[in-house]
């Protein structure tokens, strides 16, 4: 069959090249379209939102009843929900965000986990570095082919229960609670991406098959998630027990992918969180509060955070070369 | 503008020094090294390397091992070098100057892509990344896959790629942005008959009459002899000869290959009477050499066939296969 461009001969370009900075964003950006290429990115995406439907769900269903309990005269009318006056919305953010941390795990799996060491596979570097980009291009502009689509993952179920309780419960606190709840959760949002980004980059550079990558960095997640868990559970022991919680237990309990996570956005919301209803009884005579770990210190959370991503940043740039050196 | 040097092979300098020819061959040069010396640890790989590329196809010949990859990737910035300096298109190559990869295109030896990308996106993504406008890309990512013969596969997946689809999308992705200069390594790696048939007509195509400047790194001397006009002989990270091909062929002391109908005794005595050096025949044919200027050594070749009744079939000035003369390089 004819081709249809009739001049198959090789013809010189000599149209505009752009000057051979901010690679990295093009790098970014092909990432970008890769994930959103599977389907398993949309699929996770859509099941990660999921705490946050129920939450709507339960509290349109709350004021529903209550605002048809008011009609039928079974509570005066005017009267506030008193459900709904107890909640602590930032908590329901940090629930929502807690909960949520297992799938886009999986997410980071499935667009993060493979990004170098595929790359490694297929020699895609001496490709990336032929062209006038430099190692900086391709280390950040692959974080944020990571960073970006988790970031958005985890902002648009946020802002979608933001709108929802904006429009439908402003009587009950829900700007006067806290007035700059909005950029702290624009500011949340950004933590999954910044922390799977940085450590699933790192994992990846240190193998050639996206597999291999994938199970090692689900060992650590799996492995640091364990510890987390063991630790809430002493907390609560302890917690149910006479004294209170050691404050070593408290900050063991945020030494994992997850617990980072969470420790931050505890930090950015100023809060230890709570229960979907916090006037809920207390649980064998414990305070629901008490059951959550307290939020950490700035001095402890953030290092840890900065030194777990750096780490991972600095492993991704040390693997990265063009050349595989011999003889050393 | 390319700097402009002289290009002087060092077996034309060896004859200049003791014939008294002088050949001079002025061409533009592309890439000079000098005093490069490269190492991978205890390992040198680049040993003291001096040498000049021309314009056109050049050929990078050596045996595996011989330093010709590590050449390249110092070049293209890769690489370090222990001291020396190379200088490429104008530009410090050790200053790993971004400028350098955007003029220069690679085809490496090693199968290469991006995962999960068509050829189409692949090769236009190769264009971003070297500086193109995304539309731009795209549009002269479909014009050299077309070129590069790739054709309705262009929308295949890269991975489902035969070995020598693979090294024609190796080829596109370098060509894509217009290079003034194209690295080859092993272009012909892995492929079959056909293919490297192809393979070698497109990189011959690309090098004459395009305005681009290859040079290709191979050990597959049929390869470069088809597609090159020159050779640079690199061996244990340093050079053994350098020329165009046709020097680097050439015998010293103006041999001839006299063809005869048959192999004949006599007409070997009579060379040697009149003071000829004669090698033992290959098959009917004697290799000759005679002082004399060039008419003067036909005249009395042809007078000791006539005396000896010895049947000329053929007559040419004798030169060696690039093979041989490759060997007597390395050797």
């Amino acid at each position: 069959m004819s081709s249809p461009i009739a001049d198959l001969s090789y013809r010189h370009y000599d149209g505009e090249l752009l000057p051979p900075v901010n690679r990295w964003w093009a790098i970014a950006k092909a990432s970008i379209r890769l994930s959103i290429k599977k389907k398993g990115f949309w699929i996770w995406a859509a099941i990660s939102s999921y705490w946050y439907l129920i939450m709507m769900a339960t509290y349109y269903f709350i004021d529903n009843f209550f605002s048809g309990a008011a009609q039928r005269g079974v509570v005066q009318l005017g009267q506030k929900n008193p459900l709904l006056s107890t909640i602590i919305w930032k908590d329901q953010f940090l629930n929502g965000f807690s909960i949520s941390q297992m799938l886009l795990f999986v997410i980071a799996l499935l667009v993060g986990v493979g990004t170098i060491s595929n790359d490694n596979r297929a020699n895609a570097l001496l490709v990336y570095l032929s062209k006038p980009c430099t190692k900086a291009d391709y280390v950040i502009g692959k974080w944020f082919g990571i960073f970006l689509p988790l970031t958005a993952v985890t902002l648009a179920p946020m802002l979608f229960f933001y709108a929802y309780c904006a429009m439908s419960f402003k009587s009950y606190g829900f700007f006067s609670q806290d007035a700059l709840l909005l950029p702290k959760l624009l500011l949340i949002s950004m933590i999954p991406g910044a922390v799977h980004a940085s450590l699933a980059l790192g994992v990846s550079s240190l193998f050639n098959q996206g597999r291999l990558a994938g199970a090692t960095y689900s060992g650590i997640y799996f492995m640091s998630l364990f510890f987390t868990k063991a630790m809430q559970v002493v907390h609560f022991k302890m917690a149910a027990g006479d004294h209170a919680a050691s404050p070593l237990v408290d900050k063991l309990y945020y030494f994992s992918i997850d617990g980072i996570q969470i420790g931050l956005a505890k930090w950015i919301l100023a809060t230890r969180g709570s229960e979907l209803f916090p006037h809920q009884s207390d649980l064998n005579g414990i305070p629901p509060t008490s059951l959550s770990v307290p939020q950490p210190s700035f001095a402890y959370i953030v290092p840890l955070a900065l030194i777990a991503c750096g780490i991972g940043v600095l492993v991704a740039w040390r693997r990265v070369r063009a050349v595989e050196v011999v003889g050393r | 503008m390319l700097p402009v040097g002289r290009w002087l092979s060092p077996r034309i300098r060896r004859n200049a020094l003791t014939t008294e020819r002088v050949v001079y061959c002025c061409v533009s040069v592309v890439a000079r090294i000098e005093n490069l010396v490269v190492r991978y640890g205890q390992f040198t790989a680049l040993n003291g390397l001096t040498c000049e590329i021309p314009e056109g196809a050049t050929g990078l010949l050596g045996p595996n091992g011989a330093g010709k990859t590590t050449l390249l990737k110092t070049l293209l910035g890769f690489v370090k070098p222990a001291s020396g300096k190379a200088e490429i298109l104008g530009l410090d190559a050790a200053s790993g100057d971004r400028m350098i990869r955007q003029k220069v295109g690679l085809m490496p030896e090693q199968d290469c892509h991006i995962p999960g990308m068509s050829a189409v996106q692949f090769v236009a993504y190769a264009g971003e990344l070297a500086g193109m406008p995304p539309e731009q890309g795209l549009r002269r990512a479909h014009e050299v896959l077309e070129y590069c013969g790739l054709g309705e596969a262009r929308y295949r997946n890269v991975e489902t790629y035969s070995t020598g689809m693979k090294q024609r999308i190796k080829l596109a992705q370098a060509l894509v942005h217009g290079p003034k200069l194209l690295l080859l390594d092993e272009p012909t790696n892995g492929l079959d008959p056909a293919g490297r048939e192809e393979m070698l007509e497109l990189v011959r195509s690309v090098s004459h009459g395009k305005g681009v400047n290859v040079l290709v790194s191979s050990h597959v001397l049929p390869d470069i002899e088809r597609v090159c006009d020159r050779v640079v002989v690199v061996m244990g990270g340093k050079l053994r000869a350098a020329g165009s091909i046709k020097d680097l062929k050439r015998i010293e002391g103006d041999s001839v290959d006299v063809e005869l109908r048959e192999a004949s005794v006599p007409f070997a005595q009579a060379i040697q009477r009149i003071g000829g050096v004669i090698s033992p025949p290959k098959f009917t044919t004697y290799r000759i050499q005679l002082p004399g200027k060039p008419d003067e050594v036909s005249r009395a070749i042809l007078a000791a066939a006539l005396e000896t009744r010895a049947q000329v079939r053929g007559y040419k000035i004798a030169e060696r296969s690039l093979e041989e003369a490759f060997l007597d390089a390395v050797s």
